[in-house]
């Protein structure tokens, strides 16, 4: 499988506090990357450098042969880079259907598309996520589980390559997680995506993912396959404390 | 190439790789059309009944015209502009300065008014990049008032305690009523032309794009949106159509002086315009501007020396009144609702 992005030693300072140390990794092409850490652990600001929306002060970031370590959100989102937000951030005052043409409209250029033909298409990621019938709502009136799959209709309105997820269990009750995490498995199926998923529930990440890599303090301290960094003494410390064994 | 083609309800332009559907469903426009006749008789019924009224629909037509574009600008820049009216003296004094000293007619001065407020709006075009919340109005706020002092410290050129005479008028017939009427109808002209053209604009593609950057500019930019060239677009060309507005303003009265349109209370009367008619909202500038304009000139008639305290009391009582943000047009729409895009909301 080829890179579709390699990050190679990036580095992200806020003043003294250093968020991301040195990071390097690669997302092959197909696959679903799992990314984990604690609380504070930087996984946030790594998706934030990734996207664009921060700056890293070192290192490059390269999508497919292009050096994106410069490049702006909208332009990253052009090449095919699509996300979604830990807490949703929707376009309150837009309906469902109008939040989701935005992207058809800016993701990727289409010619001859006309804002009526953009609205055809945004129906079509609406009923892919269920919120057909939701399309003329206003995205403020709608509930937490529906919002968190605009913004993946959204995202995948952009027609993206890669697709960040972030953190899609919180705030869910376990059937719509369950419901959730199927979405996102039958995307990656449906639209052929690679995805880069950040989660706090390591039993989805175990499920879904072929790849995790964990980050602690910053620096990246486990690599492998769900099996291998689940049992990765390091990926357990950070999460139970240096003492784990004597509760073990 | 470009190939038009008409449908029942839409007319289906192409042209290169681009195409644009015009509804034309008349659900969508016979409202628009009945008040635009409306507004076009009123001058001429006035003409017959009272010509003092058609000074005020000008006045009227004014204040729609700068608060239509501004809401093109606080939509598309996700910001509220607080200083308009800096526009407006740029547009009026190009003209006014060519008109006097190169004795060039309204014609003449137009493209000029325009290019040198789109220059003015292109060198602080960065401010909606750079600032915003407060530091923004405090900037916009700034703009017109430095403006006012320039034209009193230069007041060889810009005669600012008086204000410049001389400039070609606009119409000239012998008869003043008709002067008025023709002046009338061009300000009405050019408020429709507004509406119209930043209807279409918040309508279109465009304008759902400006509204995104009005809601979360962030998530905006991280769905392909170029959020710069968007606010700088929209920026600059609204702040060429405030320019406009300056212009008709030096040619209809025939001077122009900073000192009536570079202070804050004609800001702040603009501004009304812009909250009283429902923020943002288009069709609400013309209402505000109208409700504005007639209620100036009625307290003037009825309180005499106490209407500058009870135009800007009553003003207050109705922003806390209507209902938040949707102003006197959003009275009308809750019960005409026929749009097919949602309201656009200016949280800031």
């Amino acid at each position: 499988m080829a890179d579709i992005l390699t990050v190679t030693n990036v580095t992200k300072k806020f003043g003294g506090l250093t968020a991301v140390d040195n990071v390097s990794f690669k997302i092959r092409e197909g696959e679903t990357l799992g990314f984990i850490g604690p609380n504070g652990a930087g996984k946030s600001t790594m998706v934030n450098v990734m996207s664009g929306y921060l700056t890293a002060d070192s290192g490059k970031i390269v999508m497919q042969d292009i050096d994106i370590t410069r490049k702006k959100p909208y332009e990253r989102a052009r090449l095919g880079l699509a996300r979604t937000y830990q807490i949703p951030r929707p376009f309150l005052e837009l309906t469902a259907l109008m939040s989701v043409i935005v992207a058809v409209l800016c993701g990727k250029k289409r010619v001859n598309q006309s804002f009526e033909d953009a609205a055809g298409e945004a129906t079509h990621y609406l009923e892919f996520v269920g919120l057909f019938s939701k399309r003329n709502i206003l995205a403020r009136d709608l509930t937490f589980y529906e919002l968190r799959m605009l913004e993946l209709a959204r995202a995948l309105a952009t027609t993206p390559k890669l697709l960040f997820i972030d953190e899609v269990m919180a705030g869910l009750n376990p059937g719509e997680a369950t419901k959730a995490v199927d979405m996102i498995v039958r995307a990656k199926e449906q639209f052929g995506l690679t995805v880069f998923w950040i989660e706090h529930v390591m039993a989805v990440l175990v499920e879904a993912a072929e790849r995790i890599i964990a980050i602690l303090y910053g620096q990246l301290i486990a690599d492998g396959t769900p099996d291998e960094v689940v049992n990765n003494d390091r990926v357990i410390e950070a999460y139970l404390g240096k003492g784990w064994r004597d509760y073990a | 190439m470009v190939d038009v083609e008409i449908k029942r309800d839409r007319i289906v332009i192409r042209a290169g790789g681009k195409k644009w559907d015009w509804m034309i469903e008349p659900r969508y426009w016979r409202n628009t059309l009945y008040w635009t006749i409306g507004l076009l008789l009123f001058p001429l019924i006035a003409y017959f009944l009272s010509p003092g009224l058609i000074n005020t629909m000008v006045a009227a037509n004014i204040y729609a015209a700068i608060a239509i574009p501004l809401s093109l600008m606080t939509v598309g820049t996700g910001r509220i502009n607080f200083g308009p009216n800096f526009y407006v003296g740029i547009g009026g004094y190009t003209a006014a300065l060519l008109s006097i000293h190169l004795g060039w007619g309204p014609i003449a001065t137009l493209p000029f008014a325009i290019i040198l407020s789109l220059f003015a709006a292109v060198i602080f075009s960065p401010l909606v990049i750079m600032a915003r919340g407060l530091y923004y109005v405090l900037l916009t706020l700034l703009l017109p008032l430095v403006f006012l002092e320039v034209t009193f410290i230069y007041t060889g050129i810009f005669k600012g305690d008086v204000g410049l005479f001389g400039i070609e008028l606009l119409v000239q017939f012998e008869n003043a009523k008709l002067n008025f009427l023709s002046a009338a109808y061009i300000s009405a002209g050019i408020m429709l032309l507004y509406l119209l053209i930043t209807n279409k604009v918040l309508k279109s593609r465009y304008g759902l794009i400006m509204a995104t950057v009005n809601d979360d500019e962030d998530v905006a930019h991280g769905l392909g949106v170029n959020i710069a060239k968007t606010k700088i677009i929209t920026f600059v060309c609204a702040s060429g159509m405030i320019g406009i507005v300056g212009w008709f303003l030096a040619h209809y009265f025939g001077t122009f002086a900073g000192i009536t349109y570079l202070p804050m209370t004609y800001m702040l009367k603009i501004l009304l315009v812009f909250m009283v008619g429902g923020r943002a909202q288009v069709f609400g500038c013309v209402v505000g501007g109208y409700f504005v304009a007639f209620l100036e000139m009625i307290l003037i008639r009825t309180m005499g020396q106490f209407q500058p305290v009870a135009f800007p009391i009553i003003l207050l009582i109705l922003l806390f009144a209507l209902p938040r943000g949707e102003g006197l047009f959003g009275l009308y729409r809750r019960r005409h609702y026929r749009e097919y895009m949602p309201t656009i909301h200016v949280r800031r």
